[in-house]
């Protein structure tokens, strides 16, 4: 059975800093759901719920939503925290209009990985008795993974280098991202070993900064006062806890989220005009790349730089979404076109143990 | 670009936070009985429903969630099947020869030395119990015979649980509002709030929206360091978390000028007289800290109650 409509109106989106040195959480969040209602004809008293994302361990307080909820938007609101991806936040929101008991729902999804040490929140995601001692956790998953692909598919650290010295170029071109130094292919070479053979440039940037956005139902979005975007699939995946017990050269559960969402829409990654990726490491993303049958010659792929350059942790996902939201509403600001299919992508867990895919159109 | 906060930016240093919390982990029987027999420096599998052998062992097979059926012992060698260096270790996936599965451990050699598919045993630290660092790493052994994984008939007691603690730091920013609300503390040793979007009363603590107009809220306001008691608590336990030592009175205090709430103590010696005599709609005023003040809630010692 074909999802019902639901649209997306609204999105905004913070800076994507390294450091957002000079604000809370608040009121980077402040900042977003102020901005998401402009030129959608809804306010704040149309929304019926609030979904957010964000980590307790990275925001280094227990339910810190609940610190959070006059900024949200959430006052004597339904408001619901996902404690993953924004892009899981965004499936909850929008099962929960599919499912009739709801029109207008605000998502929100925000990191601030600079106060925290982003090694203890991986760290804290692995099993404590078997890996957590000896120090695997998410660097030594992507080291792995890398060292099995090059090997495998017979491509150099050198390839490495140039995809991510692309995305990264892409990023400050097109997309909201802190960049002061560009860095080239040498550059990344060049930066310091991360997981062999990967350098700390091939890992996703923890960024902060925060994202919102606005969901109706199909008659709501009839009034609204931009071009919706419908959301025609969704589709996400697991796979075993244990990145040892996972099939190495694949995303076994990027495949079947894809696939779940390629059934509700009618269409598969391949036939999409713009793609956004979430993925903590070059080869993570060349991997999803491989995996969902992408022409970077046919699609767009990462036009926003992806992950790579930008990593708002719990946020990426809802990230890729708003960019696709964005290059879809208004190609004239990228290569022109008439683009009307976009596949996003979000990821979490150590070495991408969850996926999560979504079909828009316009 | 979209909007950022709106606020003109404070030069203010980050706040030092540390969340540490104590834990009691709970093993379960495989991983019990694994790590309660590395003093006796054995490495305990387990065999699978399915006939797979997995080490360390498992309760459940990965692959078909069955439960395990026995436990056995692992050989001590086996071969790398997958290697990363991080931070100077070399980390790898390490299959147990006989075994089904991978896991991660350490190799203990030269990152040139390390190759997919050579041959590695266990070296064993001594003094090291109930951990999996027990076994120090790998070493390379390209000699060593395939080993063969052996009937356990007696094994030691599962380990019901194990102390664990985290420690996690944090650098929190202070934001424009929060920043010029310690400023003020610090710099003059007044509590300043801004006003709502539709009203004169201040929001403790300020912040740039109002959380019931969601509007943008409005300007600074000083507020009396004197206030009423509208929710309170005589507090008479002990635990974790505290900064005083009971019994102390918990209480909620609208500021005069304010029109939230703002948590913080009131010292009391005798719990009977504050049943009687603390409440809600009782009068109170700061007492702040003598000497420097640090731009911080604590400035303000405790409150007291008016005797009127």
């Amino acid at each position: 059975m074909a999802l019902g409509k639901v649209a997306i109106v609204g999105t905004a989106q913070t800076e994507l800093r390294p450091v957002w040195g000079e604000a809370q959480h608040i009121d980077l969040i402040s900042a977003v759901v102020r901005s998401v209602f402009k030129g959608t004809g809804f306010s704040i008293d149309d929304v019926d719920f609030v979904i957010d994302s964000g980590s307790d361990v990275l925001d280094g307080r227990s339910i810190s939503n609940c610190g959070f909820l006059g900024a949200l938007g959430a006052h004597h609101k339904e408001e619901a925290r996902v404690e993953a991806d924004g892009i899981w936040a965004l499936q909850y929101g929008v099962n929960k209009i599919r499912s009739g008991a709801s029109s207008v729902g605000l998502i929100v999804a925000y990191s601030k990985p600079s106060e925290s040490m982003v090694e203890n929140y991986w760290a804290s995601q692995v099993e404590p008795f078997y890996q957590r001692p000896v120090g695997f956790s998410q660097r030594a998953a992507a080291g792995i993974q890398a060292q099995r692909y090059l090997a495998d598919r017979g491509r150099s650290v050198r390839d490495l280098a140039e995809f991510a010295a692309r995305r990264w170029a892409d990023a400050k071109a097109n997309a909201r991202v802190q960049i002061d130094d560009l860095p080239d292919a040498e550059a990344v070479l060049a930066s310091s070993e991360s997981a062999l053979p990967l350098t700390q440039l091939m890992m996703s940037r923890p960024v902060d900064g925060a994202i919102a956005m606005l969901i109706v139902d199909e008659a709501s979005a009839r009034r609204a006062g931009n071009n919706p975007v419908f959301i025609t699939g969704m589709g996400s995946g697991t796979d075993s806890h244990a990145y040892a017990d996972r099939d190495p050269l694949k995303l076994t559960s990027l495949e079947a989220a894809a696939a779940m969402a390629a059934r509700a829409a009618g269409w598969s990654a391949k036939e999409a005009d713009i793609v956004e990726l979430s993925a903590p490491s070059v080869v993570g993303e060349m991997l999803a790349i491989e995996i969902l049958g992408l022409d970077e010659g046919k699609a767009a792929v990462n036009r926003s730089g992806g992950a790579l350059p930008a990593d708002p942790i719990m946020a990426t996902g809802l990230c890729r979404a708003v960019e696709a939201v964005r290059q879809l509403r208004e190609p004239q600001l990228y290569d022109g076109g008439s683009p009307s299919r976009a596949l996003v992508h979000g990821t979490q867990g150590v070495g991408m143990q969850n996926n999560c895919v979504m079909t828009l159109e316009v | 670009m979209f909007s950022a906060p709106e606020s003109m930016p404070l030069d203010m240093p980050t706040f030092h936070a540390e969340i540490s919390l104590p834990y009691t982990l709970t093993p379960g029987r495989a991983a019990g009985t694994f790590l309660a027999e590395m003093k006796n420096k054995r490495i305990v599998g387990s065999r699978m429903a399915n006939g797979d052998i997995v080490a360390p062992a498992q309760d459940f097979s990965a692959s078909d969630g069955e439960p395990m059926t026995n436990f056995v012992e692992a050989p001590q060698t086996g071969e790398i099947t997958a290697f990363t260096r991080v931070d100077g270790n070399i980390i790898a996936f390490i299959r147990l020869d006989g075994c089904s599965n991978q896991f991660p451990h350490r190799i203990l050699d030269q990152l040139d030395n390390v190759k997919i598919g050579a041959r590695v045993k266990a070296e064993w630290e001594d003094g090291v119990e109930q951990s999996i660092l027990a076994i120090k790493g790998f070493v390379l052994a390209p000699d060593a015979e395939v080993g063969t994984v052996r009937a356990l008939d007696e094994v030691e007691e599962a380990i019901g649980s194990l102390p664990y603690s985290m420690a996690l730091q944090y650098e929190h920013a202070y934001g424009p509002y929060y920043g010029r609300m310690f400023d003020e503390i610090k710099g003059f040793g007044r509590v300043m709030g801004v006003r709502g979007s539709s009203n004169d009363d201040a929001l403790l603590p300020p912040r740039e929206i109002d959380d019931i107009t969601h509007k943008p809220t409005g300007t600074w306001k000083t507020c009396a360091d004197t206030g009423t008691i509208r929710g309170c608590s005589i507090i008479n336990m002990e635990f974790i978390g505290q900064t005083l030592k009971p019994p102390y009175v918990y209480a909620e205090i609208v500021l005069d000028g304010a029109s939230t709430r703002l948590i913080h103590f009131i010292e009391i010696d005798d719990v009977e007289y504050a049943k009687k005599n603390i409440g809600p709609g009782t009068r109170v005023r700061a007492i702040w800290t003598q000497g420097e003040r640090k731009g911080s809630m604590a400035d303000i010692e405790r409150f007291e109650v008016i005797d009127e």
